[in-house]
């Protein structure tokens, strides 16, 4: 058990501990923690991760190998402690090293950003550079570089805001790129000491503050005594940041310290703590568990861990489950997808959360596991009411089984906010759909932004059950299922238009899959 | 060789790149610093019963509590009309209007006791609404009239309406818009020695910002400095409404003797500064069979929020740019800022104009489509025709000159091919049972110069070193827009010099007093033009020396200023090429100085020409008109409303650039703006007057995903053009409101599966919007949602 954090900060090593750990990793940047002085090319624009203009690269090391694989970050809701034995590059780490004359310490992405007038204000183009770079990074992986494509480009950059450009000349700057090879910051960097030391580090849990000794083993029986929250002292049963190395000590933790925190990529808490409506002393971190990490198809059946990021549940269903790799792609920002996780997604039970849908039409399951045992829950029964979860106090989510549909399912996702990119959604809506000749077999259907929770739709469902798979019936089941939802009225959408969208999905699902839509999808 | 008219990369780009630029929350802490906030009103009308602050003061590490009873002087300012308390005294006029300013030694200390004023108060029934203003007569300055020459008899203009082949009359909504900056309202002030204080303001406006400070503290504007180095993004709401939180920052300081600084989070940002003004237009139009306009009038209603602030001058631009590019041979416009009790709402690129011109571009798209002729050929029919003295009188009188917007609209008809897409267009609506597409070309003739006459002045500073170097200093305040790359330029060749050599200081009063904000598109032509008179009387002076340094007598050479060249880094007399009798430009500045030759200027510019009387609504307010079209086509998902921006092109007139990427920039960034306004930026209130959308995650600006996937931006040659710097012409503004096309595109989109004559559609044009006008059209219910 190691009981201070050890990262990398542009090649430098850092060690913190608890008071450190709980800030963001933005404000460890530019309020000059550590030696680095202060970093403050990593702006604050809006503190919510929902404009880019803190990007960051985050090197992981990759297992047994002498480098390190970087995604891009946003540090304003990021937190120091989920970079332990990581290696945080800013826009003053990415370029030429110190000793070198200004005009060769311009990087190519840089240099483009300079040729190309990709800047006016200034302010949010450090996080742009940081983006190409993390696209340079992506490309790099691939031997030769493969580059990136148009919609590479776009996506890639579609988690930075730029309120003064008009984007046209960033993209510019971006294609420029394309075809070039930009130096990987493995080549910047030595990744092989900065690898080695995190190897001696061992795959060890980490553990800061906290008010007393971990517990010894599990507790005994007493499940029903600690959900009892406020009868303990918070400052007496803090767990402190814990970082557990395996799912025994995460279970063992989270039973003595019911009211921890579990986190994941901290995408929402970080957006809840800089609205001043949290703070945080009592963590678990459940990205470093090995048993987490689960990311696989079994028997028709795709289990996906809590550990698992969306960016790598986005690339592992591209061909796999491509509807809902397209939802996937349109979810929050490259950046809080490279730290986001489903199963934090589901934890957090917001009832416009875009994956759920799909999830509910397939009948997922989700594993939870605590010291007493394992237990599966259907999607459906986890979600009691709005962010009520049929989840114990010593309970963590440790999988989503999700059987995935045969080829004789029609399955349409779709996802409607006010702007196509990096917005919550509306309305969203899955239509799991398999057909006989003509003849609907079965149907399941399931829409999110209507009610407290995402909810299937029964009355359209069997009104569809073994009838004919018309425009007329899938427009009638529409009207119907109007008359199943509740939707309210918030600046995302008025109740009417949420209303109208539910029925008006049935007639643009036929459509796609009749053949008969204009555009494709 | 000149640099004017080449694309150097802007000034700071190498900051931008790696970070190294600094915004006033990365400048160094100060020792003793500290953090500045504010606790505002809880409601949007109401009368404070009582303040305690007791609670607050026990916060460890709070400094000071400060309210209207610790300003120095009268508690009230505007740049118009001095009607707004710099913090609310007993009357509360808008939701998070401020009341206490904090000074705290940690950001920790400064939120904690954020939460402890109290503030009791007596809510009182808020107008929220340009309708509720209206019906309780709430208003702003008087209601401004403008009427063509011709227009003024009441049963002539009647006529026109009754006699006219056809009329269309309606209420027209726009929604507001939010600036957003990245970098929010900030500002260091740093305590003097002798109760002066400097102020480093994110502000478009140091002069403003210098009086305001100075009056709310009681000082002399020569005790009070501003300063601005740069900001993170203005674009208008950094003209009047940085001044609170520098008198914040200011405040504090005075009263500690310690450095103090605010930067308003983004949540706070939004909440309590103005914006684009919502509009409600009432208009009718008159036309012939060709769709030829014949009289039309407009009634402009804004929603002024809770004080005057730039309202009035903002009504004024609109009612300015009613016409936008088409002659009206008889026009009524009538204006009214409605107060309420909101923010109050301020300057926003377009400055009024976007309302004004998007009325009449939805006007023209309507008649299109009752006299049944492509919205193209109508535009054409309407523009003012350069040089035919019947179609150039705008309705305030100034006469439309030396444009070229019939060949803009006739080059982007065929550079866009306009018509064959519009066929293929009217074939995809024809069989699409999903989608529907529209087209539409939109143009813009914006007026350049401020409307108020004083503004258009500006002085410069020129400081020659001695090593050939020059540091140049405006009252132009960089945004991001290039102004100092620009000017940079400028300098440079006056002097024939590589732009290396000379730097664009950061703005300060002490420098530059008594200056105008950098606004109404004219930073450069202003500040441009002052900085080369001054260049130009350093090298009067420069070529006197000159001319009696390189005399030659025996040569026949007698001393001729007129015969001076300095250029390409060299100095000498052009009756004597030969290199050898030429004096390198920095040596040459070290031996001017040893000859007592003064290398320094202060140089200063007045737009000549320009007056409008707002009282009798006539005159000549603008030096020039920056023009341009753009066209613009979309696809909208019928059964969603989602629209896609497909494709732009746009073409400007903005004279001889000098610095086409530079303007390319602003060309592109204003038009993607403008699409903002118009498509997804949705300002959402509650019914206490609280907005909902109060930062990114609720307010949404353009994505990169947003774009056109096809984009061509070209500038069209005006040779016609002669006025101003170098015949360039202003471009900051003007492409914002050429992104009404996509809006107009959208209309015309959804009116292509309907007979309806009139598709009425709001701005911003959300998928909301668009969903509830397509179930409207489609099944003539009546529409989901009223909008206000």
């Amino acid at each position: 058990m190691r009981d201070h954090l050890v990262f990398y900060l542009n090649g430098q090593r850092h060690t913190a501990g608890a008071s450190e750990a709980t800030l963001t990793l933005s404000e460890y940047l530019r309020d000059g923690h550590g030696s680095a002085g202060r970093l403050c090319g990593t702006k604050i624009a809006c503190a919510e991760g929902d404009c880019g203009a803190c990007t960051v690269l985050v090197g992981k090391p990759v297992p047994g190998e002498d480098r390190l694989v970087y995604e891009t970050l946003d540090a304003c809701i990021a937190f120091v402690f989920q970079m332990d034995r990581r290696h945080v590059v800013t826009v003053e780490g990415v370029g030429g090293k110190p000793e070198t004359t200004p005009a060769t310490r311009l990087t190519p992405p840089q240099q483009a950003m300079v040729i190309c007038h990709g800047s006016q204000c200034g302010y949010c183009t450090p996080g742009f550079v940081m983006a190409l770079h993390g696209l340079a990074e992506a490309a790099s992986q691939d031997v030769p570089p493969k580059g990136y494509s148009e919609d590479e480009l776009r996506l890639g950059l579609s988690g930075n805001l730029c309120r003064c450009t008009g984007y046209e000349q960033i993209l510019e700057a971006g294609r420029s790129l394309a075809a070039q090879t930009v130096g990987p910051l493995d080549q910047r960097y030595d990744a092989a000491a900065i690898c080695a030391d995190f190897a001696q580090l061992g795959e060890t849990s980490v553990r800061l503050g906290g008010s007393n000794a971990p517990p010894n083993g599990a507790p005994n029986g007493s499940i029903k005594v600690l959900t009892k929250g406020p009868a303990h002292d918070a400052a007496a049963t803090s767990g402190g940041i814990f970082l557990p190395a395996t799912l025994d000590e995460l279970l063992t933790h989270r039973a003595a310290y019911p009211s921890a925190r579990l986190v994941s990529g901290a995408t929402d808490l970080g957006v809840q703590r800089n609205h001043r409506k949290i703070t945080i002393h009592d963590v678990i971190l459940t990205t470093r568990v090995p048993e987490l990490d689960r990311l696989e198809v079994q028997d028709g059946v795709l289990h996906v861990g809590a550990a698992v990021s969306w960016s790598r549940l986005e690339a592992f269903t591209r061909e796999l489950l491509p509807a809902y790799h397209a939802i996937l792609t349109r979810f929050g920002s490259p950046q809080v997808r490279n730290a986001g996780s489903l199963v934090g997604n589901l934890a957090n039970a917001s009832p416009i959360a875009d994956s759920i849908p799909f999830h509910y039409v397939a009948c997922s399951t989700l594993e939870l596991a605590s010291v007493r045992g394992v237990r599966s829950v259907p999607i459906a029964d986890f979600y009691q009411g709005y962010k009520q979860l049929d989840l114990a106090p010593d309970e963590v989510i440790t999988n989503l089984a999700t059987p995935l549909p045969t080829q004789d399912v029609a399955l349409r996702l779709y996802k409607i906010s006010k702007r196509r990119d990096m917005d919550i959604s509306t309305v969203t809506m899955a239509f799991w759909i398999e057909r006989k000749k003509d003849r609907i077999d079965s149907v399941r259907l399931a829409a999110g932004g209507v009610g407290p929770t995402v909810v299937r739709l029964p009355r359209a469902e069997a009104a569809l059950r073994d009838g004919e798979f018309t425009l007329e019936a899938m427009r009638a089941a529409g009207r119907l299922a109007r008359e199943e939802i509740t939707p309210l009225t918030d600046v995302r959408g008025a109740a009417a238009y949420r209303l109208q969208l539910v029925e008006n999905l049935f007639a643009k699902c036929w459509h796609e899959l009749a053949g008969t839509a204009a555009v494709r999808a | 060789m000149p640099s004017s008219g080449k694309s150097l990369p802007h000034d700071s780009a190498h900051g931008h790149v790696t970070g190294g630029a600094r915004y006033i929350d990365d400048l160094p802490r100060q020792a003793g610093e500290l953090w500045v906030g504010f606790v505002g009103s809880p409601v949007a009308s109401g009368k404070i019963r009582s303040l305690d602050l007791s609670e607050a003061r026990e916060v460890p590490g709070v400094v000071c509590l400060l309210t209207h009873q610790d300003l120095g002087g009268p508690n009230h300012f505007g740049p118009i009309i001095s009607d707004e308390p710099f913090l609310a005294e007993e009357a509360l006029a808008y939701l998070t209007q401020p009341v206490v300013v904090i000074g705290a030694t940690t950001l920790d200390a400064l939120h904690a006791a954020r939460q402890l004023v109290r503030i009791e108060c007596e809510p009182l029934e808020p107008i929220l609404t340009i309708d509720e203003a209206l019906s309780a007569g709430s208003f702003i300055g008087p209601k401004r009239r403008m009427t063509s020459p011709g227009a003024e008899d009441d049963a002539r203009f009647e006529a026109a309406f009754a006699t006219a082949p056809h009329t269309l009359s309606g209420r027209f909504f726009s929604k507001g818009q939010e600036q957003f900056y990245f970098e929010t309202q900030a500002a260091l002030a740093l305590p003097g020695e002798a109760g002066d204080v400097r102020v480093i303001s994110s502000t478009q406006n140091p002069t403003e910002t210098q009086a305001v400070v100075a009056e709310a503290l009681g000082l002399g504007m020569h005790e009070v400095v501003c300063e601005c180095h740069r900001m993170g993004g203005g674009f208008g709401g950094k003209e009047t409404q940085s001044a609170i939180p520098a008198v914040m920052a200011a405040m504090v300081a005075r009263h500690t003797g310690r450095p103090a600084r605010v930067v308003l989070d983004r949540h706070d940002d939004m909440l309590v500064t103005g914006k684009r003004h919502a509009y409600q237009t009432d208009y009718r139009v008159a036309f012939d069979e060709s769709g030829r306009l014949l009289a039309a009038q407009m009634a402009f209603y804004s929603n002024g929020g809770a004080f005057a602030d730039l309202s009035t001058s903002v009504m004024e631009r609109t009612m300015l740019h009613a016409d936008n590019a088409y002659y009206v041979p008889l026009m009524r416009v009538t204006g009214q800022v409605c107060r309420t009790n909101l923010p109050p709402n301020t300057a926003f690129r377009g400055f009024g104009g976007p309302q004004g011109v998007a009325v009449i571009e939805n006007c023209l798209e309507d008649i299109a489509r009752v006299v049944g002729r492509d919205p193209i050929d109508v535009r054409r029919t309407n523009l003012y025709r350069d040089g035919d003295p019947q179609r150039s009188v705008t309705q305030y009188g100034q006469i439309v000159r030396d444009h070229v917007l019939a060949e803009i609209v006739a080059e982007l008809e065929a550079s866009s091919d306009y018509r064959r897409r519009r066929e293929a267009i009217d074939r995809f609506n024809a069989t699409s049972q999903t989608h529907c597409k529209g087209l539409a070309l939109s143009t813009i003739k914006f007026g350049i110069s401020f409307t108020t006459k004083f503004l258009n002045q500006a002085n410069a500073l020129v400081n020659l070193y001695t090593d050939g170097t020059v540091q140049v200093s405006t009252g132009g305040t960089e945004m991001g827009q290039g102004l100092n790359t620009k000017i940079r330029q400028l300098v440079a060749d006056e002097f024939g010099l590589a732009p290396e050599r000379v730097r664009v200081m950061p703005t300060t009063t002490e420098k530059n007093h008594n200056t105008s904000p950098t606004a109404a598109s004219a930073g450069t032509d202003l500040n441009g033009a002052a900085a080369l008179e001054a260049c130009a009387q350093i090298k009067a002076r420069m070529q006197s020396y000159a001319a009696r340094l390189l005399e030659n007598t025996e040569r026949g050479l007698v001393a001729a200023a007129e015969h001076i060249v300095i250029d390409d880094g060299w100095v000498y007399d052009d009756r004597d090429p030969d290199p050898n009798n030429r004096i390198e430009f920095g040596l040459f500045c070290a031996m001017a100085r040893r000859e007592r030759v003064d290398l320094g200027a202060r140089g200063f510019f007045a737009t000549p020409g320009v007056d409008y009387n707002r009282d009798t609504g006539r005159g000549n307010p603008f030096f020039y008109f920056t023009t341009g079209a753009a066209v613009a086509e979309v696809t909208i998902d019928r059964f969603t409303g989602e629209l896609v921006c497909d494709r732009a092109d746009l073409l400007m007139d903005i004279g001889r650039s000098i610095n086409p990427g530079v303007d390319r920039g602003q060309v592109i960034g204003g038009y993607i703006q403008g699409v903002g306004w118009v498509t997804n930026e949705d300002l959402c209130y509650d019914s206490a007057g609280r907005l909902l959308s109060t930062g990114p995650t609720t307010y949404k600006i353009p994505n990169i995903t947003d774009t056109p996937r096809v984009f061509n931006v070209a500038f069209k040659d005006n040779p016609k053009h002669q006025k101003n710097l170098r015949q360039s012409k202003a471009v900051g503004e003007p492409p914002l409101m050429l992104g009404l096309a996509v809006w107009l595109a959208a209309k015309n989109a959804l009116g292509s599966g309907s007979d309806a004559k009139v598709c009425d559609l709001a701005i911003p044009a959300t998928g909301e919007e668009l969903l509830n006008r397509i179930e409207a059209l489609s099944s003539r219910k009546p529409v989901l949602i009223a909008r206000s």
